[in-house]
C-alpha cells in the first residue's frame, strides 16, 4: 500500500513536471519564462484554461444574496474574457482574458454553512482545478474556506464576510478582504449616531452568537464605550432565531437609550421587524450595525430612520460606481447590491494582480496584491494591507428609508461615506494584531 | 419592571409562541392518529398557506424567481387580512384533498419510512417551486393595520396587537375543531375509525370519505397557521421545513390523535422556549429537545395520547 501510494505521487510529480515544462514551453513561445522559475504549487501550473470557483449561498436564507453575487462573478468573468464594464478602464486588464487565456468559472453552494462550503471548495480545488477561489456570505463559511486555501495554496478572495476575525486572528496569507470589517463599522457609525443622539446613552446589545457576532459585539462596546456611552448588557442569540420577542422583552425600556441589533441577513430583519412590533423604537434608537439589501427587503418599513453600514450601495456617485451599476443594470435590469460589488471587485482585483504578476503562480499573485494602492472600485483611494490583507477603505454609513419612498434596489439613504483615513488600525493594534499569515509557499 | 411583571411577560410570550405550534401541530396530529399517515409535508401545506396569505393580503415585489423573468413583477390582490383568513383555508383545504387523494391514500398500507420519504421528498419538491417561482428572497409580511401596534396590558405593560390575535384566533380554532370531533357525526366516526377502523367499515361505514375530510381540515388549519404566522416573522421558501420539526415535537409531547394534546405540548414548547431564553439562552434550543425526551421516558404515549392510538 505504501508502496503504491509512493509511485502514485512520484507519476503525479513527474506528469506535474511535464505539464510545467510544456507550459513553459508555450509560455516561451508566447514570450513570458515565468513557468520556468516557479516550482508547482497547489493548482499550478494551470492545465487547460484557468478556472475560478464561486463559493456562493445558493440555497438557505442568504440564497438570494448569494444569486446577486453569483450574476456579478459571471459578469466580472465574461468583462475579463471579451472587455466592457470595469475592464475597459483597468490598465492591468486587456479584455481578452488573463495572461490572455480565457477564464472559466465553476460555482458551488455553501448553503451558508461552514462544513457544506468546505466540501463545496475542496471539491473546487481538487476536482476542477481552480486557481482561484470567491464567495460570501457568512464569516464563519470565509473562515473555513481561507484556512483550505491556506493549505492547498490556492488564492482566496473573500466577498461578503464581516468579521474581524477573518484578517485578525483567522488571516491567512492566501486570502485578501476588500469587505471592511465590524471594528471598522463601529469606529464609522460612532460619529453620525452620537451627533444624532448624544453623547452620554445607555445601551444595550443583542448580538449573533457566532465569530460575526461576537466581534460585532465587541467592537460596538469598545467604541461606543469609548465615545461615553454607557454599555448595560449584552446577550448572545443563536444563529437562525426566528422569533426574538423573548430576548426584546427582556429590554428594560425605561433604561435603555439604544440598542443594538447585531443580527445579519433573515435574524436581522426579524429582529429588527420585532422591536419594531413591540414598539421599543417608542422608547429608544435602534441601530443594526451591517445591513444588506435582501434584508432591508424583508424587514419593510421597520428600517425607517435605522443607522448601520452597507458594503457599497448604487447610490455612491462616482465614476468606478455608476460605471458598475450601469454594466449590471444592462445585463440583467436591476441594480446591483453591495455583495455584487465586492465579488466584482475581487474577481477583477485578482486577474490585475495576475496581470501584473505575468503569472497565476499563487505566491506571486498574493505579492502583486500586498500593498497594492488603488482608486477604481468606487469607494476612493484604497491599499490591501500587506501586514493583514485587510483593505484600507472608505465605509458607507445608512439610514433605511421609510417604506414609502424604499424603492427596487434603494433602501437607505446615504449619511456619510466615512473616509478611510479616519477609520481603521495600526498593524500592531486591533485585530491586525492578532494576525499572523503564514508562508507563501 | 417588577419581578411579576417579568414572569408575566415571559408567560404571554411562551403563550404567543406556542399558540402557532399549537395550529400546525393539530393538524399534523389528528392526520397522524386518525389515518397514521406521517405527514412530513405539513410544513409545506404552512408554506402554501403563508404565501397565498401574502398574496390575497398584499401586494408584494419580486425581484427574483420566475414570475419576476416573466414579468410579474408586483403581484397580490391588496384584498386585506380577513378575507386571506377565509380563502386561505379553503385554498388549503383543496390542497389537502388533492394530496391526500393523490399522495396519501396509496401509501396508507405502507410502513412508516415509505410515507416520511415520499412526504419529504415532496416537502422539498413544493419548497422548490416557491423557489423557482419567488425566489429564495423573504419577502416582510406586514401585520394587519387594525393589530399592528402594541395594547397596554395590566402590570405586563406594553404587548404586540398581532401576537393577542394570534393567541385569540388559536383558541377560537381549537374550539371549533374539538367541537367538530367530538359532538359531530363526522367526529364520531372518525374517533371511532382512529380506535378500529375494521369495525366500522362492517358496520357500514366507508371510511374513505371522513378519511379525505380529515386530511382536509388537517391541511387548512397549517394554511390557517400560516397566514396567522406569516406576520411574525419573514417570509421565505424555508419557512416550512423550519416550523415541521417543533410542530412534531408539540404532537410527539401532547400525544398522537388527542387536539387537548396538541395544545398542551404547544403551550409547554412555547413556554420552553420562552423561559430558557430569560434563563439561559444559548441552552433555550436544547430545552425544548430535553422537555422531549423526558415526556418520551415517562409516557412514551404521550402527555394526553392514549396508548391505542399511539402508531
Amino acid at each position: 500500500m505504501a508502496r503504491g501510494e509512493k509511485t502514485d505521487v512520484s507519476r503525479r510529480d513527474v506528469v506535474k513536471i511535464a505539464g510545467a515544462s510544456g507550459l513553459a514551453g508555450l509560455a516561451g513561445v508566447a514570450g513570458s519564462a515565468s513557468a520556468q522559475e516557479n516550482p508547482p504549487i497547489g493548482n499550478f501550473p494551470i492545465q487547460g484554461n484557468p478556472t475560478f470557483g464561486f463559493t456562493v449561498p445558493q440555497s438557505g436564507p442568504y440564497s438570494s444574496e448569494g444569486q446577486d453575487e453569483l450574476r456579478a462573478y459571471r459578469l466580472a468573468v465574461e468583462h475579463l474574457n471579451n472587455g466592457g464594464g470595469w475592464v475597459d478602464n483597468w490598465s492591468d486588464l486587456t479584455g481578452n482574458g488573463v495572461l490572455d487565456q480565457q477564464i472559466e468559472f465553476v460555482s458551488g453552494d455553501t448553503a451558508t454553512d461552514a462544513d457544506t462550503a468546505r466540501q463545496t471548495a475542496r471539491r473546487m480545488i481538487q476536482r476542477d482545478q481552480a486557481i482561484m477561489l470567491s464567495g460570501g456570505s457568512s464569516s464563519a463559511v470565509a473562515i473555513a474556506i481561507q484556512e483550505l486555501c491556506q493549505r492547498e495554496k490556492v488564492n482566496y478572495m473573500c466577498c461578503l464576510t464581516h468579521s474581524n476575525d477573518t484578517t485578525g486572528k483567522s488571516c491567512v496569507r492566501y486570502s485578501f478582504r476588500e469587505m471592511f470589517n465590524a471594528y471598522m463599522s463601529a469606529q464609522a457609525l460612532v460619529p453620525p449616531v452620537t451627533d444624532e443622539y448624544g453623547g452620554d446613552n445607555n445601551f444595550y446589545q443583542l448580538y449573533a452568537d457566532y465569530t460575526w457576532g461576537q466581534t460585532v459585539q465587541s467592537s460596538m462596546s469598545r467604541f461606543f464605550g469609548e465615545a461615553g456611552w454607557n454599555e448595560m448588557q449584552s446577550v448572545a442569540t443563536p444563529l437562525g432565531t426566528k422569533d426574538f420577542s423573548s430576548y426584546l422583552s427582556q429590554v428594560p425600556r425605561d433604561q435603555t437609550d439604544v440598542l443594538f441589533l447585531d443580527h445579519y441577513g433573515l435574524d436581522g430583519a426579524n429582529s429588527l421587524s420585532q422591536a419594531k412590533e413591540m414598539g421599543l423604537d417608542q422608547d429608544m434608537e435602534i441601530v443594526v450595525p451591517l445591513y444588506n439589501r435582501p434584508m432591508a427587503q424583508a424587514a419593510g418599513g421597520a428600517i425607517e430612520g435605522v443607522f448601520g453600514t452597507v458594503a457599497w450601495d448604487s447610490q455612491i456617485d462616482n465614476a468606478p460606481s455608476n460605471q458598475f451599476t450601469q454594466a449590471f443594470n444592462e445585463k440583467y435590469a436591476r441594480i446591483p447590491s453591495g455583495p455584487a460589488q465586492l465579488a466584482y471587485a475581487q474577481t477583477l482585483q485578482y486577474a490585475a494582480a495576475v496581470e501584473r504578476a505575468g503569472t497565476f503562480y499563487p505566491p506571486e499573485v498574493i505579492r502583486q496584491l500586498e500593498g497594492y494602492q488603488y482608486d477604481n472600485i468606487g469607494m476612493g483611494p484604497e491599499t490591501m494591507r500587506a501586514c493583514d490583507h485587510q483593505a484600507q477603505r472608505a465605509v458607507p454609513v445608512v439610514k433605511g428609508l421609510p417604506e414609502g419612498e424604499q424603492q427596487q434596489g434603494q433602501f437607505f439613504e446615504i449619511v456619510n461615506l466615512t473616509e478611510r483615513d479616519t477609520l481603521g488600525y495600526g498593524c500592531d493594534s486591533g485585530p491586525a494584531a492578532e494576525c499572523d499569515l503564514g508562508p507563501y509557499e | 419592571m417588577s419581578v411579576l411583571a417579568e414572569v408575566l411577560t415571559v408567560l404571554l410570550n411562551g403563550l404567543q409562541q406556542g399558540a402557532i405550534y399549537v395550529l400546525v401541530a393539530i393538524g399534523l396530529s389528528i392526520i397522524l392518529g386518525t389515518l397514521k399517515f406521517v405527514n412530513f409535508a405539513h410544513g409545506a401545506l404552512y408554506l402554501i398557506g403563508t404565501y397565498a396569505g401574502l398574496l390575497i393580503t398584499l401586494e408584494i415585489n419580486v425581484t427574483d424567481g420566475k414570475l419576476a423573468d416573466w414579468g410579474y413583477t408586483p403581484i397580490g390582490l391588496e384584498w386585506g387580512f380577513l378575507p386571506a383568513l377565509i380563502i386561505v383555508p379553503v385554498v388549503v383545504f383543496g390542497v389537502g384533498l388533492l394530496m391526500e387523494r393523490f399522495v396519501a391514500r396509496p401509501f396508507y398500507d405502507r410502513p412508516d419510512t415509505d410515507q416520511i420519504l415520499l412526504t419529504f421528498g415532496l416537502a422539498i419538491v413544493i419548497q422548490e417551486v416557491f423557489k423557482i417561482l419567488f425566489g429564495g428572497q423573504s419577502y416582510n409580511f406586514a401585520r394587519p393595520g387594525w393589530a399592528s401596534g402594541q395594547v397596554g396590558l395590566p402590570i405586563i405593560g406594553t404587548f404586540p396587537e398581532w401576537r393577542l390575535y394570534i393567541i385569540a384566533i388559536t383558541a377560537t380554532v381549537v374550539v371549533l375543531v374539538y367541537g367538530l370531533i367530538e359532538y359531530t357525526d363526522f367526529g364520531l366516526v372518525v374517533r371511532a375509525g382512529t380506535r378500529d377502523a375494521e369495525m366500522v367499515e362492517l358496520l357500514g361505514i366507508k371510511l374513505s370519505r371522513p378519511y379525505l375530510m380529515v386530511f382536509g381540515v388537517g391541511a387548512a388549519l397549517a394554511g390557517v397557521a400560516g397566514v396567522v404566522g406569516g406576520p411574525l416573522y419573514a417570509v421565505n421558501p424555508n419557512i416550512g421545513t423550519e416550523i415541521l420539526v417543533p410542530s412534531f415535537l408539540v404532537v410527539v409531547i401532547g400525544g398522537v390523535g388527542s387536539i387537548a394534546g396538541a395544545v398542551l405540548g404547544g403551550i409547554l414548547i412555547g413556554e420552553t422556549l420562552a423561559i430558557m431564553v430569560a434563563i439561559a439562552p444559548q441552552w433555550s434550543q436544547v430545552g425544548i429537545y430535553v422537555l422531549a425526551a423526558i415526556v418520551l421516558l415517562a409516557r412514551p404515549q404521550g402527555l394526553l395520547g392514549s396508548e391505542e392510538v399511539a402508531p
